[in-house]
């Protein structure tokens, strides 16, 4: 029994069909009178609506081009506050990418330096690492490292962030910090979304 | 057919819009009026509606051009602007008939009975469109006289692609059902 391909005739028209589903009504109009003719009908339709013009009592363009622009009103500009906002909303997500790749490497560096004393890697070089059990690893290493070239204020920084023990080296602090920023993410993909729909869907009744 | 306006000549004329320049807005109306006013036409059937949702749409374009974004098709955005415009044209005018008669064939030079003919066969074409649904008949619009691909037809009135096919094939299926004898002689 013939199966035929009336459903896909049209998007076939259209030029919308392509791989195996193309082939396949090419394969079949080659071969089927019935759905031939009832392609020729659907081309047909397509050419007697595409001829049938309006007649010349639209406005022409020039003439529309100078009574618009004469008419347009005023854009309202945006206050400044609000520009200042949309800046700072388009960057959380390279905050938020920043966050992430600070920890991804945070976490990479830790596992590295940890790695490395336990194997013995470090020699008497990773003695600081047993020093201070105050200080996390990353701290510590960071800190032999380039200790003495670090500024004051990064060294400050350094210092909250130790204190804070954010970068332990912990896989499941590490996990929730991303779960966190993953989060963060989704939740300004989604605003985002939620505000591109409305924004660029000028159907304003 | 719309002449083409290189990508970087829109952009920046769309760039000079978005600033307030009203010349370069222009231009840019200048270029797509006669598709988008096709497309609104289509969709009326009445030709001093389309004149009044042609103009409402691209106001409404000039209002929000800063919403545009340059990676999408500028006319695909006029096309949705457009078909919501003439949709609200519609609903404000429930009730009045399209103004068939505006309505004629391609043909240059025609003879008296000619005339008479192509102008019958154009008011059935048009009756034909406008007693599709609203919905249905967005989507014959932007696909026979919009030229839009099923992407940017579903894109431009946020329904999905299959939905795009279904009324598609709905809309000529009526149609066909109600042209049947014009296609015959058209054929």
């Amino acid at each position: 029994m013939i199966e035929h391909v009336t459903e896909w005739l049209g998007a076939y028209l259209d030029g919308e069909l392509r791989g195996l589903r193309l082939r396949q009504v090419e394969d079949h109009l080659l071969e089927c009178a019935a759905c031939h003719t009832e392609l020729e009908d659907l081309r047909s339709l397509s050419k007697l609506l595409k001829d049938t013009v309006p007649a010349g009592t639209l406005t022409p363009t020039e003439r529309f081009v100078t009574n618009l622009t004469l008419n347009l009103p005023r854009r309202p500009e945006a206050p400044q506050y609000q520009k200042a906002a949309e800046i700072l909303w388009r960057l959380v997500p390279v905050a938020v990418l920043g966050a992430w790749i600070f920890t991804q490497t945070v976490l990479a560096v830790s596992t590295l330096v940890s790695t490395a004393n336990l194997t013995g890697l470090f020699g008497n070089a990773a003695a600081w690492l047993q020093s201070g059990p105050q200080h996390t690893e990353w701290f510590s290493a960071t800190l032999s490292l380039f200790g003495s070239n670090l500024s004051g204020n990064a060294r400050a920084l350094l210092d909250v962030l130790d204190d804070l023990s954010i970068f332990r080296l912990s896989f499941t602090t590490q996990l929730a910090w991303q779960a966190v920023i993953g989060v963060l993410y989704w939740i300004w993909l989604a605003v985002w979304w939620n505000r591109r729909r409305t924004i660029t869907n000028p159907y304003f009744s | 057919m719309l002449a083409t306006l290189s990508v970087e000549t829109e952009t920046g004329l769309v760039s000079k819009a978005q600033q307030g320049d009203r010349s370069a807005f222009g231009e840019l109306v200048r270029h797509y009026h006669p598709v988008v006013v096709n497309v609104v036409y289509r969709m009326c059937g009445d030709v001093q509606l389309a004149e009044d949702a042609a103009q409402e749409a691209f106001l409404r374009a000039w209002l929000h051009l800063a919403s545009y974004r340059p990676q999408s098709s500028l006319r695909n955005w006029l096309y949705r602007i457009a078909v919501n415009a003439a949709m609200d044209a519609l609903r404000n005018e429930r009730g009045t008939p399209g103004d068939l008669e505006s309505v004629t064939a391609a043909d240059q030079h025609p003879g008296p009975e000619a005339e008479l003919y192509h102008r019958e066969r154009a008011r059935q074409v048009q009756r034909a469109v406008l007693s599709l649904s609203e919905s249905n008949r967005a989507v014959l619009v932007l696909r026979e006289y919009g030229d839009l691909s099923y992407q940017e037809i579903a894109a431009a009135l946020e329904i999905p692609v299959g939905t795009v096919m279904s009324r598609l094939s709905y809309a000529r299926n009526h149609l066909r059902g109600l042209l049947a004898d014009l296609e015959k002689d058209y054929d």
